[in-house]
């Protein structure tokens, strides 16, 4: 990882004069310091939230799955559109953390551990509605193949919602151990940054007796990328598997081959999505817009242009097929003609709206990387998303083939208030994780400091050494750029005296001179000559030891070598 | 059956000087056991060596081993008998014969009890008249175990014993005797022959004594003009299955019209055979049952169908009579007319118009037809109210001139328009006994309420057409301290015997002729003999003899009985027709949650009476019906008004319904006797003013909205071809079944071909040759719609009642419901044809909603279809739903978690789930709640709890019995002997269950049949639930 170059015209992904000192006080920060009043604020809400869900979910098993609003023809609707929608938010985690690791996009490197934590805690909200969905979710363990006395008592294996088990559960164990290997050097940071004694041993234990050796980074590293291998399937079968659900059935408009691509895309789509709701508030508030940018708000958006794209082509397919097949029983469903002018048209605009035309923006640089821009887009797609569950639920069951059953669903309070709840119950768990984790994965970044930060590009852009620069004496970002203008002027000095010797170059009376004929110069060193006031053979021709020797400290590239090659004997030749 | 099997326990049995085999007859165990050893010494046992440790394992051991095996569920006690009577097995049902007369419902029946207990109403299918029970009749069951019953004699409020009673009754009916005032018996229509000599008798002995009938919905008009002309006080009966032209003007004959029960016969005719079947022509103003099935529906108002009626006499047996008809209705009088005469005696016509001149008109029509279908010799007597002597009654009792009014299965004080007349009368009485089940409107204002049982607990006969006799006979003891109005009766005319003694004594002596009591008893029913039959006829012969030359003064008189009609008629801007619905009839059951809960199978609204008004008078006076968002119907409320009585009630837009005519249900709003959820509907009998159905009424719109429990919203097909599927006769007759059963095809290899061929299906197929195979096939020619099958389901499987909350939320549990669609165009075929045509961004709206004026209606019964290729067994992921050897998809409630996968992935919508525990919770208090109510409960099947699915188990109980009882008689199932509660409820021959795998059954004919097809076959399900086409006969002439 560490072998990373990074081309100097890109933008740097990480930015301030940070060095890997700052690094680990930036993420040391929330953790070590008090909760701001915000942070209080958010979460008391989140509480309340979350025990109101509780509330409801008490109420829903203690007195029966009526209490929903579901009715015999519509007998999924928010508790499923919630499954969807939670588990399609779990998707991006993977895909930044395992795909993106694979494909070595380093970007990933700052939001990965928060969006494995939304994975984490969406994934868990998730699979809580199908136990509390269940008619009696306290034989729920009914459906794991347990081994039992009764002999051929035995899991449906035909069935998608046995598979969706196997899915979410496997999703939810890889997602978790994926993200706890990730987080073993940073614990391990923490723990030996902590002062409190309780903190410190608790840091201790989580980051299982990590110490920093070569081998614990070499297996770490091993570790990550089998883990990696592992998760990206995970990311295309668990969505794949959810769509299940709805393609192999026989539902008009949920019987569709397009489902598993559509879903994952989908997921990927509303996944990132949340990602940026979250980050885009955690930068602000944690103070991390050095290392999570507007370019990583970018990236991230084009990957929803990305996948929004899918989406919408899957849209207009099941439009288009719905239309064209001329089965009557496809004229209702959730993409149809049917549902725009039927009873539902709000849902089916609220998800074109939502989904297609407001993301169309992201189209827009300018809009792209607008902070305030992008969080309306994110926020208004993960509404869209939650749509387009909704209106796969309940607009295709609520018009099936037997036209004396069609009915509608209207939610009670405790639909809502369950669904709020899993809200609450997310961003509970996820404020504690701000206060309590690591939120940037700060040894990853530190791999990418000096090839991506802004500091150490901006260094070997002016062609200084790095030598030396991370072993900063617990510098600050001013002390830093003060030596650094004093390295400068120093540098300038020197030039000064070079072009004493040699002469300065004037581009109206004289002309430029190829001097990649001379043997040694490259056009990379030409540029370099340029850079310093060189352009033409005369001014070479003029060069003595000293004058080479001055030359190699300024560019501190390739000592000796303009002595050995005689440049200035060469372009003599040249002149003549 | 005794057994001489000897069961062996081990091979050593084989050998037969075996020492062991010896050893073990005299011994429990081989070896000695050596107790001893270890018991006999006690120095041994004082020395041994159990430690501390030891002890107190053990002592820790058995303590857990005792607690632990005291851990046990409830013990719920029963007693068992001490003596166990005979016919009582636990666990095998047992089935009496009896018969429901009560005033309403008329049917010979057969109870199925179980452990002693009454827990179904079925047919009888011995009886050869009025062996059908309706959804009523198959509900009343639930009335034996309703709470709300009245316990014991009860005086002003208190409960008295029947002796005391006994005693202030007789001491004042002695001194009535004299007093010059009337004794008067108000009673529902008995038609019991025991009954009506009790009654003289009971004249005899008091003297001044006046019997009164009074039905509740009358008959009165259709008595009279049968009595002016025939000179019996009888009603006209009809053989439909011997009409193949019927025309009906305003006769609702498929429901309750003149007693009901003309269905089956109906039915009979309408499964066309060999190229026929009946023509049915109705003119009405409400969308009746009746309608709703005919070849030819012509909405038009009361008045208009008195002059059709009129016309229609005209144009069949001449003469001209006055007014006019739009020329639309003119002109199918006439081709109804023209049909009429080319049918001969095949016609019949049948009018439901209250008015003696109109059933005269009718009589006449077909006596002129000489019409096959009404048979003379067998008149109904299930009707003998007199509206003249209740109104009489009604004066005389607020004249004082009644002394003693006694009261038996009527309720005036609720069925009355004028109950405030009676009620002040009721108060000029002197002496005021009410026999009746409930505390009611009318008992609870009288001085006794005389605890009546139920008829289930009675003795009782009847004679529901001449010479067609039925016996009641109790099918439990009394639950309650309760005396039946007979029983009094004897006792207070001074005779001591029993009334089963008494009836036993009147059919000894006038009616079995020589015949087995006993046996008439087994049977239910009893037809007096040919000879009887004879004597009858020549009885009637002579008497039509003698009044032929009257008759033909009546005749004379009668095409002036047409010109009276049609001159009659006074038009007005709204007419109300009042009808009864085939769920709640006049209302005494209202209490009765299953029929609360059943949906009218034409509006499919529950717990509900409403008015049905025509769109365009809706549009007129600005009432809506709307849907709110979770799909629950609303209506409008409209202040109806007849002669200044006002009642309040909801709307509802009923396409089909005659402009300028609207409809309001009999048998709702009643307010005491029963319980607040039941409390439903508004009480139409306050315009039921002078027993007319119709009423001309004023309109008026009033504030508010009313919720309904509807549990259809969609009313049309939305032009889809696979669900009902309907012909012509005429093309049934001339095209390949190829033409009008289409079979749905697939893409296979590039071509089109069936779904029913191999290669259309990537499934394995069941093995179905193994025991019995069960297929049900649902003919819906032959479905009239009339739901007895719903209620049937209901009471066999312990069908929750969820409520009007709950069926507002669309979670009613019907396992077998009765879909009914309209057409959005004239008809399905058009409204098929409008989809195709639809333009691509055209709104659905134009086959999605039901043509207003005149829509082809259609009926389709839906219960869970067995699908081999079941799409609900796949997708359950604990497997609680399976398929079965027989065809069932068997549903295990006990594995269900209830993730309802499987009832979204019902095509065919037939599953329901438990959303609620329904059963011991009194949040649904309605019979499950309570331990009188729960007795209804049929053992054989789970009372469901929360949160399982369920669904029709095509009566899995009732034919595992069948098979069990022939395997223990080792004999071979013949074909009819399997059925399930549906089908064995089917009066009119539509449902046929049956095993596949008997050879020539009648249901292999079924499947065979070009009209068969199955629902939504292109799913490729591959139900084993099968329909057989809808043929209607549409040709004119």
């Amino acid at each position: 990882m560490s072998s990373h170059y990074e081309a100097p015209f890109r933008e740097p992904l990480i930015i301030g004069e940070k060095s890997f000192h700052d690094i680990s006080v930036d993420v040391g920060t929330p953790i070590f310091g008090k909760a701001s009043k915000s942070w209080w604020v958010a979460f008391s809400i989140a509480l309340v939230a979350f025990l109101w869900g509780i509330g409801c979910i008490v109420y829903t098993v203690s007195t029966g799955i009526g209490v929903w609003g579901l009715n015999k023809t519509v007998e999924w609707a928010w508790d499923i559109t919630n499954f969807v929608w939670w588990v399609g938010i779990g998707h991006a985690g993977t895909l930044i953390s395992a795909v993106l690791l694979l494909f070595r996009q380093k970007w990933r490197m700052a939001v990965n551990r928060s969006a494995e934590a939304m994975t984490i805690f969406a994934v868990i909200q998730a699979g809580l509605f199908p136990i509390i969905h269940m008619g009696r979710p306290w034989l729920a363990y009914w459906v794991l193949p347990i081994p039992n006395q009764f002999g051929s008592l035995w899991v449906n294996f035909n069935s998608p919602l046995l598979w969706d088990v196997f899915a979410i559960s496997t999703y939810l164990s890889v997602s978790l151990v994926f993200w706890w290997t990730g987080l073993l050097p940073d614990f391990a940071m923490l723990r030996d940054r902590s002062t409190k004694p309780f903190q410190k041993k608790i840091y201790t234990l989580l980051s299982f007796g990590w110490t920093g050796r070569v081998k614990d980074w070499q297996r770490f590293e091993e570790v990550s990328l089998v883990l990696a291998g592992l998760a990206t399937p995970l990311v295309l079968s668990v969505h794949t598997i959810v769509s299940f659900d709805f393609a192999t059935s026989v539902v008009p408009g949920w019987h569709s081959t397009i489902y598993p691509p559509y879903f994952v895309a989908g997921a990927i789509f509303s996944g990132f999505a949340m990602v940026q709701t979250l980050l885009i508030v955690m930068r602000k508030v944690c103070n991390l817009e050095n290392y999570i940018t507007i370019l990583h708000i970018e990236y991230m958006n084009k990957v929803i242009l990305l996948t929004g794209g899918i989406v919408a082509t899957a849209y207009f397919t099941e439009f288009f097929i719905g239309w064209y097949s001329g089965s009557p029983y496809e004229n209702y469903t959730y993409l149809s003609f049917g549902a725009a002018t039927g009873p539902y048209w709000w849902a089916f605009w609220a998800l074109l709206t939502c989904n297609f035309f407001v993301p169309l923006t992201l189209w827009v640089k300018k809009l792209r990387r607008n902070v305030m821009w992008t969080f309306f887009v994110a926020l208004v797609i993960n509404i869209g998303m939650w749509f387009e569950r909704f209106d796969i639920i309940v607009i295709d069951l609520s018009k099936g083939r037997i036209p004396s059953g069609w009915a509608m669903f209207q939610p009670t309070f405790v639909d809502i208030g369950t669904f709020i709840g899993t809200i609450g119950f997310f961003f509970v768990l996820f404020l504690l994780y701000a206060r309590t984790f690591p939120v940037i994965a700060q040894a990853e970044v530190k791999t990418i400091l000096k090839s991506s930060g802004q500091r150490y590009k901006r260094l070997r852009e002016a062609g200084t050494s790095l030598e030396g620069t991370a072993t900063d004496e617990r510098t600050s970002a001013a002390q830093s750029t003060k030596q650094l203008e004093a390295k400068k002027d120093d540098k300038a000095a020197k030039v000064n005296d070079l072009l004493g010797v040699l002469g300065s170059f004037d581009s109206t009376t004289q002309k430029e001179d190829d001097l990649k004929k001379v043997s040694g110069i490259g056009p990379k060193m030409e540029q370099v000559l340029n850079s310093i006031g060189i352009f033409t053979f005369i001014q070479v021709s003029k060069m003595t030891k000293k004058e080479y020797d001055l030359l190699d400290s300024i560019t501190g590239s390739f000592p000796g070598r303009a002595e050995r090659d005689d440049w200035s004997g060469q372009a003599k030749k040249l002149i003549n | 059956m005794s057994s001489n099997k000897k069961y062996w326990k081990s091979v050593e049995e084989l050998n037969e000087n075996s020492s062991i085999v010896e050893a073990l007859k005299q011994n429990e165990f081989v070896e000695e056991i050596p107790t001893d050893k270890f018991l006999g010494n006690k120095d041994a046992l004082e020395s041994s060596s159990t430690t501390r440790r030891d002890f107190l394992k053990y002592v820790g051991f058995s303590t857990a081993a005792a607690t632990l095996a005291s851990c046990e569920g409830p013990v719920i006690k029963s007693i068992p008998y001490v003596i166990q009577p005979q016919e009582i097995i636990p666990g095998v049902a047992n089935y009496y014969a009896t018969a429901i007369a009560d005033g309403y419902d008329f049917a010979s029946v057969l109870v199925k009890t179980r452990e002693g207990r009454p827990i179904k109403i079925e047919k009888n299918s011995l009886a050869p008249t009025n062996g059908g029970a309706n959804a009523r009749v198959n509900a009343s069951v639930l009335g034996l175990y309703d709470s709300l019953r009245v316990q014991n004699p009860r005086k002003e409020g208190n409960t008295v014993s029947w002796d005391a009673l006994d005693a202030e009754v007789t001491q004042k009916l002695t001194t009535l005797k004299d007093s010059g005032k009337d004794i008067v018996l108000l009673t529902q229509t008995f038609a019991s022959p025991s009954t009506s000599r009790l009654i003289e008798e009971f004249k005899n002995k008091y003297g001044n004594v006046q019997h009164v009938v009074y039905d509740a919905v009358s008959e009165s008009t259709a008595l009279d003009a049968y009595q002016a002309k025939y000179g019996e006080r009888a009603l006209a009966n009809y053989d439909f299955s011997k009409a193949m032209t019927v025309v009906s003007i305003g006769a609702d004959f498929l429901g309750d019209w003149q007693g009901g029960g003309f269905d089956s016969g109906y039915s009979k005719a309408r499964i066309p055979n060999q190229g026929k079947m009946s023509r049915h022509i109705q003119f009405e103003s409400n969308m009746s049952l009746t309608g709703a099935n005919a070849d030819k529906r012509v909405p038009l108002t009361p008045s208009q169908q008195k002059v059709a009626l009129a016309k229609l006499y005209s144009y069949v047996v001449g003469g001209s009579v006055s007014g006019s008809l739009p020329e639309q209705i003119e002109d199918a009088v006439k081709k109804a007319a023209s049909q009429l005469k080319k049918a001969g005696s095949d016609g019949l016509v049948v009018t439901g118009i209250q008015d003696v001149n109109a059933q005269t008109v009718a009589l006449e029509i077909n006596e002129y037809l000489n019409s096959k279908a009404f048979d003379k010799s067998t008149p109904i007597l299930t009707r003998q109210g007199s509206d003249k002597d209740v109104m009489t009654l009604v004066a005389n009792m607020k004249a004082g001139k009644v002394g003693a009014l006694i009261m038996c299965g009527v309720n005036p004080l609720y069925t009355l328009p004028n109950a405030s007349d009676f009620s002040e009368g009721l108060k000029n009485t002197d002496l005021s006994v009410a026999f009746s089940m409930k505390e009611d409107e009318t008992s609870s204002e009288s001085q006794f309420i005389a605890a009546t049982p139920h008829y289930l607990e009675s003795w009782g006969d009847v004679e529901f057409k001449k010479g067609h006799y039925a016996l009641m006979q109790p099918t439990i003891r009394p639950l309650f301290n309760t005396r039946q109005f007979q029983e009094s009766l004897l006792k207070w005319t001074g005779n001591d015997v029993s009334y089963h003694d008494y009836i036993k004594d009147t059919w000894g002596t006038s009616i079995l002729n020589g015949s087995s009591f006993n046996q008439a008893l087994h049977d239910g029913v009893f037809v007096a003999s040919n000879d009887a039959e004879t004597i009858t006829d020549a009885k009637k012969t002579e008497v039509s003899a003698i009044k032929t030359p009257d008759a033909e003064v009546v005749e004379a008189t009668s095409g002036d009985a047409a010109k009276a009609l049609a001159s009659s008629v006074k038009p007005s801007a709204f007419e109300l027709t009042l009808y009864t619905k085939i769920g709640m009839g006049d209302g005494q059951q209202a209490n009765n949650p299953w029929l609360q809960e059943f949906p009218d199978p034409i509006t499919r609204t529950s717990w509900d009476n409403y008015l049905t008004v025509s769109k365009s008078d809706a549009d007129t006076l600005g009432l809506v019906n709307t849907h709110v968002s979770n799909g629950a119907l609303n209506g409008s409320y409209v202040n109806v008004t007849v002669n200044g009585a006002t009642i309040k009630a909801p709307v509802i837009i009923q396409p089909g319904q005659a402009k300028g005519s609207v409809g309001l249900a009999l048998g709702y709003g009643k307010s005491k006797g029963l319980k607040t959820e039941m409390q439903t509907g508004v009480n139409a009998y306050a315009l039921y003013q002078g027993f007319n159905t119709i009423q001309s009424v004023t309109l008026e719109g009033a504030a508010g909205e009313h919720e309904f429990a509807c549990v259809q919203l969609q009313n049309t097909m939305a032009g889809r071809d696979d669900i009902i599927k309907e012909t012509t006769l005429e093309i049934f007759n001339s095209e390949d079944k190829e033409h009008w059963n289409m079979v749905p095809v697939t893409d296979y290899d590039h071509n089109e071909i069936s779904v029913r061929e191999k290669n259309a299906d990537i499934w394995e197929s069941f093995d179905t040759k193994i025991g019995p195979y069960f297929n049900l096939s649902i003919d819906l020619n032959a479905c009239t719609g009339c739901g007895a099958c719903v209620i049937a389901c209901h009471s066999e499987n312990n069908v929750p009642v969820v409520g009007k909350r709950e069926v507002r939320k669309f979670r009613d549990m019907h396992w077998l419901r009765i879909d009914r669609y309209y057409s959005s165009a004239d008809t399905f075929k058009q409204e098929q044809k409008d989809l195709e045509e639809l333009g691509t961004f055209e709104l659905y709206t134009k086959i999605e909603n039901a043509s207003m004026e005149n829509p082809e209606v259609a009926f389709q019964p839906v219960m869970c279809q067995h699908c081999n290729h079941a799409p609900c067994e796949t997708v359950c992921p604990v497997a609680a739903i399976s398929h079965g050897r027989q065809g069932q998809n068997e549903m295990v409630y006990n594995r269900c978690v209830g993730t309802r996968y499987c009832a979204n992935n019902c095509p065919y919508k037939v599953r329901r789930f438990n959303w609620f525990l329904y059963s011991e919770n009194d949040e649904f208090d309605y019979y499950m709640n309570d331990d009188l109510g729960r007795m209804v409960l049929n053992p054989d099947v789970v009372v469901r709890s929360r949160g399982v699915m369920e669904k029709c188990s095509l009566c899995i109980q009732k034919t595992q019995k069948t098979i069990l009882d022939a395997k223990r008689d080792g004999r071979v199932i013949k074909d009819g002997e399997f059925q399930t509660a549906c089908s064995a409820a089917c009066n009119n021959g539509a449902m046929v269950f049956g095993d596949v795998n008997i050879e020539n059954a009648k249901i292999n004919e079924l499947l065979a049949d070009d009209r068969m097809y199955h629902l939504l076959e292109s799913v490729g399900t591959k139900p084993n639930v099968m329909y057989q086409i809808k043929v209607k006969n549409t040709t004119e002439s």
